[in-house]
């Protein structure tokens, strides 16, 4: 049996068909999930119970799907990958997930991530470091590192990620498949556990763009549990998917995409850029209008740190509520505020300390607005950036990152500095809230890379009808991850 | 206790309100007293991870509303902030609060103290959440979190107050103010009003503020007095003893029991908030439109109508002040003037009977069975001389006891006699049978008229007119 | 000399309710090293004062507010099937003294 390296439209029809159960189903992608753990310790929880669903119109019906594990699932261990929820079991579901049930899908297994999502590198899960299905030395990026690994596995078609800095886009790329967050609030947050609230995204991640439009069409909603989600029932992404892009405009900018900027570039970064512009000319072929832009650089260096800044304050207040008082593990003092320190102290990784001290640091009041405001003011100006290049483009496209897969050995502290736009710039799409999806669009030493296709507020369709074209164009799609041996 | 002291002080008030309203300020949990802990509940209320805050349109309404009452600006938007500390009563870690833009600044209102008036400047009025309560024991402390997230307005006013009188005096009319507009109960005893007190010393003719003392959760009013005269003894004594410098700018309690404030911490180890907006509620848009809807919905206050009764309906100081205390009775007093009873008459009727009559059913004037019409039937009824004062005094309390309408007992039978004819006919027959007595009365024992009297009122039942009845007694003992 | 300390950020961790060990503290000292460097960057830009902080994702959104409606209350077994100590319907910690 090997049903599950399919598309969402093609399991449905099989199941319409009653070639195959749903049972069958699940059965294939419990087996696959211990295969997979054991392999690149993808998931925090294996839900050997799943129960089958009754298969109905809903394309999703009956067809097993991962969740993050910082998505709050009732009844369902969700730790956030950190010990200070190691034993946390939620009495509700997130709304998200809450409507994916609702038609009829089944959730298999928990993945696992960066602690709380504050990393990009998915190896600092409380239950250990997640390997790159491609090539197990490598990451997967992160922090939806888990769900990235599954679903290049062909664990099933599609796990939900979470995207705050890049956390479902820069993992897609890394893992040769699609991830898309769509617009701020399409998507309510109730129930996903917070990093940074004005950033956070929910999202998927699939092997193709339809797929994507499948899974967010169900996903979203107008949540009267979050007052940023919006009404979005006019929006039917499948339904409208259309390869047809003719005198779409898109951009690039040239101070990310052009080689001149990287005097030190490897090989990795050459061939990735190089290909880059390959599928611009792909873009071409099918009639979009491709420019180059220029944004001022000033203002893209400072993104990184606008990112860090941000991040890390909204982080520090959210994550407030471990104490393990209500939840998670209770540690023995006689003084409550002993209690509430050990709690801390024992259960956050070194990481996650740090970005909390920095965020606190930021906040402080006599620091507040020379880190915190003008962070905040630089975001509007690069947000700003991005909204006037939507006046005159339907999207921008960009790389994702500096090529494939990062080894895992690497110090990720050493950064090469030139660098740092190319690899964060997927960050203004969170700034900004902006509709954003990643596809794959080709390969580096037999390791994919990807490609970002970001596009205007509420302009969800265009952006994945780009994606969608240029898919078509490409042969990347419905991949499964093959061990390389590098 | 009026004497003047030694040193001005300086004082500001924090006061905190509970709001009423159904559900909690940003969680659609319950806002009601409830003696079952944790039984007004929902995730956000104990912090629950990826649980979201949605504002209570009702309490931001009632907010803007106190903040017209007291003539604040208003913002644009409505925008809240976080302000971040640990506690084991704050779950979250954090508190959701207005810090950058209250929703009122800058206002000022006017007050009475000892009959002059007053005007207390306001810093601002916010909207924010109240936490969770701790119940201590031995060892151990409980969290109830049924009171985190119910709403709390916090008004700040400018340190412009100068005694512990005039500091009651404002907190008496502020309560008195959210009662009026219906936005809380402001029962201190349920612990709906909590007060910081800000104080300080300086000597009258100079120009430089004296250390500031802040007094924290002080919960009463009573209590509030006693910080106030407490504060400025030990501030001025530690003054005139030459050891002001011991004066330190810090956070103090009030320990009811030694009757004396206590040090928490100084500004050195004061807490660093952190606050930022909250990014979880997009700023909220206050439209005129909406401003304006609010603003007809605030009644007239107690002041105001203390002015109309006293200058429109001629009501002396001292009966305004006990109509205006509560505002369902001064509604009622007001539905009596609609229906167009005598203003004087209805104040007495509402001072000296009907206030003494909720007291003793203990009930409240809304519950109460004799409505301003039913009242109008016993005044009425006075007026047109169909009953004495007397009698509507009884009848009054046979109404309300028997809950049946006045004129039940306003019948014919009941009347009084005013008919000449009839009055006549029943003075002659106990003239007739009281020979002796007229025969004592004629030799100058006159204060037997009254007995006359009293036997006219036994063979009517008190139902004769007491004047005609002098008028005839008069005239048939004089012939 | 750095503006950064070891005490300073003991200081900061300290009123997080965390604990850090030598190696955690250095490694925050050298990010923050790091983050002043690229602050500068930030405030290098022109006229950066006239900018109003965005504070939110979708600052030109329009939300609504919520009507005043209670729902129940949660299940007590809920609320409490979490907490590592609990007493009646209630969450038991530690003394807790002003």
């Amino acid at each position: 049996m090997n049903y599950l390296n399919k598309s969402i439209t093609e399991l449905h029809n099989l199941l319409i068909n009653k070639e195959v159960t749903s049972e069958e189903l699940i059965k294939e992608a419990l087996t696959k999930s211990h295969e997979v753990n054991a392999k690149y310790n993808a998931f925090v929880t294996i839900l050997d119970n799943a129960k089958p669903t009754e298969i109905t119109d809903d394309l999703l019906s009956g067809i097993p799907f991962g969740i993050k594990d910082n998505y709050s699932t009732k009844d369902i261990l969700s730790t956030g990958s950190s010990n200070t929820l190691n034993n946390y079991v939620p009495f509700f579901d997130a709304t998200a997930v809450a409507n994916l049930k609702k038609h009829n899908a089944v959730p298999v297994n928990k993945t696992a991530m960066d602690e709380f999502g504050l990393g990009g590198t998915g190896t600092t899960a409380h239950t250990g470091i997640i390997k790159n299905p491609w090539d197990p030395t490598r990451m997967c990026a992160g922090s939806s590192a888990g769900s990235a690994c599954a679903v290049a596995s062909g664990v099933y078609p599609y796990a939900l990620g979470s995207d705050t800095g890049d956390s479902i886009r820069k993992p897609a790329a890394y893992c040769g498949i699609v991830g898309y967050k769509p617009t701020y609030g399409m998507i309510s947050r109730y129930g996903l556990f917070p990093f940074a609230s004005s950033l956070d995204h929910c999202g998927v991640l699939t092997r193709n763009v339809t797929d994507a439009a499948i899974v967010v069409d169900e996903m979203k909603s107008k949540d009267d549990k979050d007052m940023t989600s919006w009404d979005s029932s006019n929006i039917n992404l499948y339904k409208n998917l259309t390869k047809d892009i003719k005198n779409k405009k898109v951009c690039y900018i040239k101070e990310i995409c052009d080689i001149n900027n990287y005097p030190n570039a490897n090989q990795e970064l050459k061939k990735h850029l190089d290909n880059f512009y390959q599928t611009l000319e792909k873009l071409k072929e099918i009639g979009v209008e491709v420019k180059e832009e220029s944004v001022d650089k000033t203002l893209l260096n400072a993104l990184a740190s606008v990112y860090v800044v941000i991040s890390c304050a909204e982080a520090t207040s959210n994550l407030s509520n471990l104490t393990g008082i209500v939840f998670g593990p209770r540690k023995d003092s006689t003084n409550i505020f002993e209690t509430m320190k050990k709690h801390r102290t024992e259960g956050f990784s070194p990481l996650i300390k740090r970005r909390f001290i920095i965020g606190s640091y930021v906040l402080q009041s006599e620091n507040q607005e020379r880190y915190f405001r003008n962070a905040q003011r630089v975001r509007r100006l690069l947000v700003d950036e991005w909204l006037k290049l939507f006046t005159k483009y339907d999207a921008i496209i960009l790389p994702v990152s500096t090529g494939p897969a990062k080894k895992l050995d690497q110090n990720e502290t050493i950064k090469n500095e030139e660098n740092t736009i190319l690899e964060e710039h997927l960050q203004i799409g969170n700034f900004g809230g902006f509709p954003s999806i990643t596809i794959p669009n080709g390969f580096i030493n037999n390791l994919p890379v990807g490609i970002n296709i970001t596009g205007n507020r509420y302009n969800d369709q265009t952006v994945l009808n780009i994606a969608y074209a240029l898919e078509q164009q490409m042969n990347y799609q419905n991949q499964i991850a093959r061990e390389i041996n590098n | 206790m009026n004497e003047k002291t030694k040193y001005k002080a300086v004082i500001g008030l924090e006061m905190h309100c509970e709001l009423k309203s159904n559900s909690k300020v940003f969680s659609s949990a319950r806002n009601s007293f409830n003696e079952i802990p944790n039984d007004n509940i929902m995730p956000l209320d104990m912090g629950f991870p990826g649980t979201l805050p949605v504002t209570n349109k009702k309490c931001v309404s009632d907010a803007i509303k106190m903040a017209l009452v007291l003539n604040c600006q208003i913002p644009k938007y409505m925008t809240f902030d976080r302000k971040n500390y640990y506690y084991p009563d704050l779950p979250k870690g954090y508190q959701i609060t207005q810090f950058y833009n209250p929703v009122g600044t800058n206002g000022h209102i006017t007050i009475e103290v000892n009959k002059e008036k007053k005007d207390v400047l306001i810093h601002d009025i916010h909207l924010e959440e109240d936490a969770a309560s701790l119940d201590h024991y031995d060892d151990i402390s409980c969290i109830d979190y049924n009171r985190c997230g119910v709403p709390l307005l916090e008004l700040v006013t400018e340190p412009c107050l100068s005694t512990a009188e005039e500091a009651v005096a404002f907190l008496e009319h502020m309560r008195n103010t959210y009662r009026y507009c219906d936005v809380s109960e402001a029962d201190s005893k349920k612990g709906q009003i909590r007060c910081d007190v800000n104080i300080s010393i300086m000597d009258y003719d100079s120009q430089e503020l004296g250390t500031k003392v802040e007094i924290k959760n002080v919960n009463s009013f009573g209590a509030v007095y006693d910080v106030i005269n407490y504060e400025i003894n030990r501030q001025s004594t530690l003054k005139d003893l030459g050891r002001y410098n011991e004066v330190e700018q810090e956070t103090r309690r009030w320990d009811e029991e030694t009757k004396s404030t206590i040090r928490m911490r100084s500004k050195a180890d004061a807490i660093d908030y952190k606050y930022f907006p909250e990014p979880n509620i997009p700023p909220y848009e206050i439209t005129s439109a909406w401003i304006n809807e609010i603003k007809s919905s605030i009644p007239i206050l107690p002041l105001e109508r203390k002015n109309i009764y006293m200058t429109k309906y001629n009501l002396n100081d001292y009966d305004a002040s006990i109509i205006i205390k509560n505002k369902a009775i001064s509604d009622y007093y007001e539905e009596c003037l609609k229906l167009n009873i005598n203003p004087k008459i209805a104040a007495n009727w509402v001072i000296t009977q009907i206030i003494g009559s909720l007291n003793e059913l203990d009930i409240n004037i809304n519950d109460f069975y004799l409505t301003p019409n039913l009242l109008k039937q016993i005044t009425d009824a006075i007026e047109k001389n169909i009953i004495s004062s007397k009698q509507a005094k009884e009848i009054y309390q046979k109404s309300i006891d028997e809950q049946k309408e006045p004129k039940n007992f306003i019948s014919i039978e009941n009347s009084q006699i005013t008919d000449e004819t009839a009055l006549q006919k029943i003075i002659t027959n106990i003239l007739n049978n009281n020979q002796t007595q007229i025969e004592q009365y004629k030799n100058g024992k006159t204060n037997l008229f009254d007995y006359f009297v009293g036997q006219v009122m036994k063979e009517t039942r008190g139902k004769a007119n007491p004047t005609l009845t002098k008028e005839i007694l008069q005239k048939e003992l004089n012939k | 000399m750095s503006k950064f300390t070891k005490e300073m950020v003991n200081d900061l961790a300290n009123k997080l309710l965390i604990g850090l060990t030598e190696e955690e503290n250095k490694m925050v000292l050298d990010e923050f090293e790091e983050i002043d460097k690229q602050i500068a960057k930030i405030n290098s830009i022109p006229n950066i004062k006239d900018v109003v902080p965005m504070t939110h994702c979708l600052d030109d959104f329009k939300s609504e507010l919520r009507e005043d409606i209670a729902t129940e209350s949660i299940k007590i077994q809920d609320a409490l099937r979490n907490s590592g100590a609990t007493e009646a319907r209630e969450i038991v910690v530690p003394k807790v003294v002003n």
